[in-house]
């Protein structure tokens, strides 16, 4: 409890500093605080050595290249999601344009790397198990990429933990969690994103800690440099991959924290002063990162000039830019009289109308006009030949006989000769909307129903109507429904073919056709079968950008349909369930992607044990009472605050997310969870740290420097906990390498969890009766 | 704490510099200082509070209690009080505890009770303030109850509470995904006013004579009407200047979705009832927190648990209103933790009296209204299936018996098959799970196709345990079945169908007692295992997609967990014509089993109400449509005879009340920017009273607003009503604070209440028809379409 002098002595903290001075007089834990680097223990001082510190991230290096490209040649064939990415990179080599939801960068990386180990391009990927040594795919090469940044993660954790100020011991702990990680090797051992995400992700912590440090030397080179590279790492990570966006708002929290504080008056800055660091940043961490995220797409785009699978999810506009677009070959510009088929944007049946008549009374007892019908037919017919006919005067010939957008035209049935038509009568299946009919073409006393808007999608006005290429509504005249179908079937009276009726909302965005086929044209040109190649067309960059952002977001957030191996995130940190990434029946090998259980769960544990000792300081000094020493605690709240800051950044949103999540997702929460349990552990086994660690201003008061040691305890805790990760990752690794086969009992004993579903395990005979 | 630390303090003198949090050594601010002036002044303000004569030219900022009541006590020598007069004087108030300011500084201003009256007209003007509040009522009183039984038509969902209603008269159980303290009241109002139950409610139907539907929608208006006051007080505890307290009652009175949600046999009335008096008790308490665990102090904050549990029995909405209040106390216990003077019994006192009177008073009244609810409905009734226990006849099943099966997993309902086929995986017939009884449930125990043909003659045959059975279901005749297909949504395990004729199904029971022979219905939980596949029947809270009709989907697990309890069922119907009857008295379930039960049950159905991607509903809105009013919903046909209401508010208050959460926003980011920059525009008293206000407002809309987002459920425009309350409140304190209680001269208040009186009353008869009913066809009334999104014309 407080001692009678406590409440007073708080006082003398500044609260300002990002962690208070220290005052001797007054504590139990004056003891073990070192103030001296040379009172510390031997071993302590040997390690913290630069030549200890060195040999320590060269030996976790070497066994991380070590883990990870042992036997990468295995299996040779197509694992998981190598089928997506592998098939991406081949279509950088052939430059054929593909679509994905995820930002180009990783993808061009591998890309380049296929190209650099001298990859054809011509293996698809096409399936799960598709062999790679048959088809002469150089994948260890391919492979390679991610196992190098991989293994490069694992220095840079130790780095991250050895700059913010914790001991050798205590960094090599954190990256030993990574290092011996089941999950992080099966993912950088394969053509997969997570790795290059990992790794960025992980220069970006580095290089924000860096800049940190250099706060009392504001506006330098090194300054300047740390902040830049911090953005550059933004935008890589963000590049490589969508949930990338998310290391951007973590370090985006961190920097509006700084700001907040650089404003406080008491820190005595002008607000020129502030504004200096906010363009500062503005710059470093907003338009440099973004210039580079840019640059991706545009080497994206420059590279990716061929028609290939990606096309029908652009708009028309833009596949016209490709080579050997069907759009670019087909695509001609629509003349008054021409005769033209026309299909449905999503459900892809052709307008169509025959001499049969609606019935006169429904079975649900509305009644129709008993017109003829107007249905969506899904194959070929000469039923579905509509004439343009124009509402105004035509020149003889020349460009004035094209049709435009908002012109007001009139569409003829050819093997009925009728015109079609709408009006307020109630469509067969949907009482709120109106019935399509087709009216005879001599008969001009409904000319005014028969009347269309041709409503371009994105069109300005005098844009010609172009087949394939224009996307359009057609809206009615004198009601303005849009032309509209659904993929319910009329019954059988009307051949159980497609309802079409007129929708209310003139700008519905199902409601749109494009001209599919040009029958009979008067254009000088003739039908587009005889035309020569076009010249791809050109749009801006920023368009294509922009373009393709939306798409990338729109897909993201479609990606809802159930997957076997999906999993909620609350499952995640716990290692609930696994993914199975590849299994091989004869040899009864698999790869399931699942962590080492040992180091997840400590990191669960540091997690809850961190939140616990705030949640205990908090409440501690709510009483004015000071349980840690105030360089520990502002280490605990500054540096393994912002770890957890990363964590929850990482983690929380995809509670948000209706998407198919896996557990891969929780990676680069992972990597954080792992910082997080290193400060913890060194919380725990001592009070002292490493004090100060930024880098001395000419401005900042100086305090008293403290060291940290943590005795011989730290390395036997380290080594006993470092050895039983190894024992668990060796135990598991048949599953992470895929590799040698496993019979039935050990898949059984290896499946610690009865939520894995692993293959090939043992029927279990016993049965309850 | 020793006593010696605890300090009395009884304020500085007068004319010394302020003092400043507890930092004692601190050197007072220089007289240049700009907060010097600015502090010393309210200083000497706050001086003169106990004398309660202020006028407005001393206090300009301040709200002024001029109308309200003057319950509560008096300002006297409490040990807390002096500390009011602490002004951290703009400091770092974060980084440390402060002193144990007490938040007597925000919400109404206290004024000593006035002499008891010693003539009528001296008791007169004591009570003049309450005047208005009558008045605001009386009025309230007529829109309420303006041609209230207009439409003889059952009136939108009115068709449901109303058969609800209906239920508790007749007394037959029934499932919904309300809790019942609403349907209740529909209930009771029923009782009073002699309507019999016998109703059908069917939507859009003309009302029978024998159907006091008048008197019963006056009975629910009536808690529409009680808004108007309790908006009046509530704005009377929140500290607010009279011309506020008028713009608030103006507001309830005046908004016209309120009114015409109020005046049908609907639970919206109740739930904004129980939403307003919980908002109101709160601020009541509030303002007794000077004199912690005084008589007032205790019943206001018991009145609030109360309220919560009745707003949460209303419905589940009511969570939300709930979440206000535990805000309030967390952060109220937060700063009564960190004053270092109060004594650990009183620390503990206060956490008590919390924990007593918001957790387990509100969750009694919960419980209290479930307890109710099984009292009242003890006959068998169309939603049995969704409760556990049953009223069935036979004891032991045989073969040949017609049963029932109920899933047992918490919220698990009744094995079912229908005609339609599964469109993904085998195509066969579905099997799900559904919360209604319905013929579709019956299965018949049959034996397999290898043991002699079930003889309907032959001796009874009592299932056992072990034996193996063919499930064939009773209308369709198709037998129970699976196969090594993927489910279609836990597709791990083994998808069950209703297939041709094929032995499927063995039983393993595991009943409550060992070596059970007989198969009991209810008491007797039992899994079924799949002879082939050795799989085991197996229901948890999956819902399928629109193709099953958000049935719960039913599969075969592969794992052999004895502790799931989603994979027993048990015998919940029972028919079999040769065996004598039981006796029901038998089966009486524990309520506490029951209450958990249908409160499961209630969450599972509540989930599956998610929007049909294929069929666009037109009634329904999606949350970003109300704040500025997108839509409304027709609440009835639209037919030219017929009268129309249209659930819209009043654009004024609605539009005012969103811009105004907006500008607060705004306002405080810039208040909290300038003060880091060591602006005071604020004395620390105006400060406090500008979050208290803010906070309450800001938290009720923001937590009866987002979760919505993350409800997976389909979402009406009425949803909003209680939401809308706090944005009322909002816009309120906002005009409040740069108008009625800001330097301005009167004459310029006075002008500034007329127009927004004027707005607010001008909107509300504009669009009175709404609420009222719209006569003749709906294109004849000109001038109503403000947003081209409304579909109040017929194009």
């Amino acid at each position: 409890m407080a001692s009678p002098s406590r409440p007073r002595q708080r006082i003398k903290v500044t609260p300002a500093s990002t962690a208070g001075n220290y005052d001797q007089d007054d504590d139990d834990h004056v003891h073990a605080i070192y103030q001296s680097p040379n009172s510390r223990s031997a071993l302590e001082r040997v390690l913290d050595t630069p030549q200890a510190s060195a040999a320590m991230v060269g030996v976790l290096t070497a066994i991380a290249f070590a883990l990870r490209f042992y036997k990468i040649n295995q299996p040779d064939q197509v694992v998981f999601d190598e089928v997506h990415f592998g098939k991406f990179a081949s279509f950088y080599i052939t430059r054929e344009y593909y679509f994905d939801v995820h930002p180009p960068f990783a993808k061009l990386l591998f890309g380049l790397t296929g190209w650099f180990v001298g990859f054809d391009g011509h293996f698809t990927f096409e399936n799960i198990g598709d062999s790679y040594t048959d088809n002469h795919v150089p994948y260890v090469g391919m492979r390679a990429l991610p196992a190098i940044l991989g293994s490069l993660t694992i220095s840079v954790v130790y780095a991250i933990m050895k700059e913010t100020g914790y001991s050798t011991i205590i960094a090599a702990f954190s990256a030993c969690i990574i290092l011996f990680d089941n999950a992080h090797i099966a993912q950088s051992r394969l053509i997969l994103l997570d790795a290059t995400l990992v790794f960025f992700m992980s220069l970006t912590i580095y290089s924000y800690v860096r800049f940190r440090k250099l706060r009392y030397w504001e506006f330098t080179v090194e300054w300047w440099s740390w902040l830049i590279a911090t953005g550059f790492f933004m935008a890589c990570t963000w590049g490589a991959k969508v949930n990338g966006i998310l290391t951007v708002a973590a370090i985006g929290i961190a920097v509006l924290v700084d700001l907040w504080d650089i404003l406080d008056h008491k820190k005595g800055f002008t607000m020129e002063h502030f504004w200096k660091h906010f363009m500062a940043r503005a710059v470093g961490l907003i338009v440099v990162p973004f210039i580079i995220y840019l640059s991706f797409f545009y080497v994206h785009f420059a590279v990716l000039t061929r028609s290939g699978t990606g096309d029908s999810f652009m708009s028309p506009a833009f596949q016209e830019t490709l080579i050997g677009n069907e759009l670019l070959m087909n695509s001609q510009e629509l003349r008054y009289f021409d005769v033209v088929t026309m299909k449905h944007k999503d459900t892809k049946v052709y307008l169509h109308s025959h001499p049969d008549h609606y019935p006169l009374q429904y079975d649900d007892g509305r009644i129709s006009s008993q017109g003829q019908q107007v249905t969506g037919y899904g194959h070929d017919d000469t039923n579905n030949h509509w004439q343009i006919i124009p509402t105004k005067a035509l020149p003889e010939a020349g460009r004035g006989r094209i049709v435009r957008h908002d012109d007001v035209i009139q569409l003829l049935h050819i093997s009925t000769q009728t015109l079609l038509l709408t009006h307020d009568v109630a469509s067969p299946l949907m009482p709120t909307n109106q019935e399509f009919t087709t009216w005879p073409k001599d008969d001009h006393s409904r000319h005014n129903d028969t009347l269309f808007y041709l409503n371009i999608i994105d069109a300005d006005s005098e844009d010609p109507w172009k087949s394939k290429s224009s996307y359009f509504r057609l809206v009615h005249g004198p009601t303005r429904v849009s032309m509209w179908t659904h993929s319910k079937q009329l019954p059988e009276w009307a051949f159980k073919q497609q309802e079409i009726n007129g929708n209310k909302n003139p700008t519905e965005k199902s409601a749109t056709w494009f001209v599919d086929q040009v029958i009979s044209t008067e254009s000088p040109e003739g039908l587009s079968g005889e035309q020569v190649p076009k010249e791809p067309k050109k749009i801006s960059f920023f368009r294509k950008f922009a373009e393709l952002q939306l798409l990338m977001l729109q897909h993201n957030a479609g990606l809802t349909s159930s997957h076997p191996y999906a999993s909620g995130p609350i499952n995640w940190p716990f290692l609930i369930s696994g993914i199975s990434f590849w299994t091989e029946n004869d040899a009864q090998k698999q790869i399931y992607l699942i962590g080492n259980i040992v180091g997840w769960w400590t990191c669960v544990i540091a997690l809850s044990i961190y939140v616990g000792i705030m949640g205990a300081d908090l409440l501690a000094r709510r009483r004015g009472i000071e349980p840690i020493p105030d360089a520990a605690r502002g280490r605990l709240w500054n540096s393994a605050g912002f770890f957890l800051l990363i964590w929850a950044i990482h983690y929380l949103p995809f509670f948000l997310m209706s998407r198919q999540l896996f557990i891969h997702h929780y990676l680069p929460s992972h990597l954080a969870s792992a910082l997080l349990a290193g400060s913890v552990l060194s919380f725990i086994l001592s009070d002292t740290v490493n004090y100060p660690i930024s880098i001395v201003g000419r401005w900042t008061k100086l305090r008293k420097s403290e060291y940290a040691d943590l005795g011989m305890k730290g390395p036997v805790v380290v080594g006993v906990f470092t050895f039983i990760l190894f024992l668990m990752f060796v135990y598991m690794a048949p599953l992470t390498y895929g590799t040698p086969g496993l019979d039935g009992e050990t898949v059984n004993a290896k499946r610690l969890l009865s939520s894995w579903t692993l293959h090939f395990a043992a029927k279990e005979t016993a049965e309850v009766s | 704490m020793r006593p010696s630390q605890v300090q009395i303090d009884f304020g500085t003198p007068p004319g010394t510099p302020p003092r400043t949090s507890s930092e004692f050594e601190e050197i007072p601010y220089p007289v240049t200082h700009p907060s010097y002036f600015k502090t010393v002044h309210s200083y000497k303000h706050e001086e003169s509070l106990p004398l309660h004569h202020m006028n407005e030219d001393t206090s300009t900022r301040r709200r002024v209690a001029r109308g309200p009541g003057s319950s509560g006590g008096f300002m006297s020598g409490d040990e807390h009080e002096s500390e009011m007069h602490y002004d951290d004087d703009g400091k770092d108030v974060y980084s440390k505890p402060s002193p144990a300011r007490s938040r007597v500084s925000s919400g109404r201003v206290h004024r000593p009770p006035p002499p008891p009256p010693t003539s009528i007209s001296e008791f007169i003007s004591q009570n003049l303030e309450h005047l208005p509040p009558v008045i605001y009522t009386l009025l309230s009183c007529w829109t309420r109850f303006h041609k209230i039984g207009h439409a003889n038509t059952v009136v939108w969902d009115e068709a449901h509470f109303g058969k609800f209603g209906s239920h508790y008269l007749k007394r037959e159980f029934y499932f919904d995904v309300h809790p019942p303290l609403g349907k209740m009241l529909v209930g009771l109002a029923g009782l009073l006013s002699g309507y019999n139950g016998n109703f059908e409610f069917k939507s859009g139907v003309v009302y029978d004579e024998s159907v006091p539907y008048v008197a019963m929608r006056v009975m629910m208006a009536t808690f529409g009407v009680a808004l108007v006051p309790l908006g009046w007080y509530t704005a009377v505890e929140l500290g607010m200047s009279s011309w506020s307290c008028h713009l608030v009652a103006l507001m309830v009175l005046c908004d016209v979705a309120w009114l015409a949600i109020s005046r049908f046999i609907l639970l919206d009335s109740m739930l904004l009832f129980f939403t307003f008096t919980t908002v109101f008790l709160l601020t009541k308490f509030h303002n007794q927190q000077y004199q912690s665990f005084s008589f007032d102090w205790w019943m206001w904050l018991a009145f609030t648990g109360i309220s919560i549990g009745c707003v949460t029995s209303v419905k589940w909405i009511g969570l939300f209103v709930t979440a206000v209040v535990g805000l309030y106390t967390i952060e109220d216990l937060w700063e009564k933790f960190g004053d270092l003077r109060m004594t650990n019994r009183d620390q503990i006192r206060h956490w008590a009296a919390r924990v007593l009177c918001l957790i387990i008073l509100p969750i009694l009244v919960y419980m209290l209204s479930f307890k109710l609810h099984f009292m009242i409905l003890n006959h068998s009734g169309p939603g049995d299936s969704t409760m556990s226990s049953l009223f069935q006849a036979h004891l032991e099943i045989a073969f040949g018996s017609r049963v029932t099966l109920k899933g047992m997993g918490w919220g698990g309902g009744l094995l079912h098959s229908h005609v339609q086929t599964y469109p993904v995986g085998s195509g066969q017939q579905q099997v799900t799970c559904y919360h209604y009884k319905d013929d579709n449930n019956h299965w018949t125990i049959l034996p397999t196709w290898e043991a002699p043909e079930y003889n309907p003659n032959g001796e009874l045959q009592f299932l056992q345990d072990g034996d193996v059975i063919r499930l064939q279901h009773v209308p369709t005749t198709r037998h129970l079945h699976s196969h090594t297909v993927a489910a279609p949504v836990t597709k791990l395990n083994n998808e069950v169908s209703g297939y041709g004729n094929s032995t499927v199904v063995d039983d393993i029971k595991q009943g409550p007692r060992e070596h059970v022979t007989k198969i009991h219905s209810l008491t007797t939980r039992l899994r079924f295992k799949h002879q082939a596949l050795g799989c085991y029947l197996y229901a948890a809270n999956a819902v399928l997609p629109q193709w099953g009709f958000k049935q719960l989907e039913v599969s075969c697990t592969k794992e052999d967990n004895p502790d799931d309890m989603h994979t027993y069922w048990n015998v919940e119907s029972h028919w079999n014509d040769r065996l004598p009857l039981g006796d029901a008295k038998f089966y009486k379930s524990p309520f506490l089993r029951d209450f958990w039960h249908l409160n499961v049950a209630m969450m599972t159905s509540n989930n599956a109400l998610i929007p049909d991607p294929d069929k666009e509903d037109i009634l329904a809105s999606a949350p970003t449509d109300w704040p500025w009013m997108r839509l409304g919903l027709r609440m009835c046909g639209w037919g030219d005879n017929q009268t129309k209401y249209y659930l819209l508010g009043t654009p004024v208050i609605w539009w005012g009340g969103t811009v105004s959460l907006i500008v607060f926003v705004i306002v405080l980011g810039i208040y909290l920017f300038r003060h880091q920059r060591k602006y005071i525009d604020m004395t620390l008293q105006q400060w406090n009273h500008f979050l208290y206000v803010g906070k309450i407002a800001g938290y009720g809309w923001f937590l009866h607003y987002v979760p919505f987002f993350i409800m997976g459920r389909v979402t009406y425009v009425h949803h909003y009503l209680p939401t809308l309350y706090f944005s009322v409140l909002m816009f309120a304190h906002l005009l409040d604070h740069f108008i009625f209680s800001a330097r301005w001269k009167d004459s310029t208040k006075r002008v500034a209440f007329g127009i927004c009186a004027f707005l607010i009353v001008g909107n509300f008869w504009w669009f009175r028809g709404m609420a009222w009913g719209i006569d003749g066809p709906i294109n004849d009334h000109w001038g109503l379409l403000w947003r081209k999104t409304w579909n109040i014309y017929n194009a």
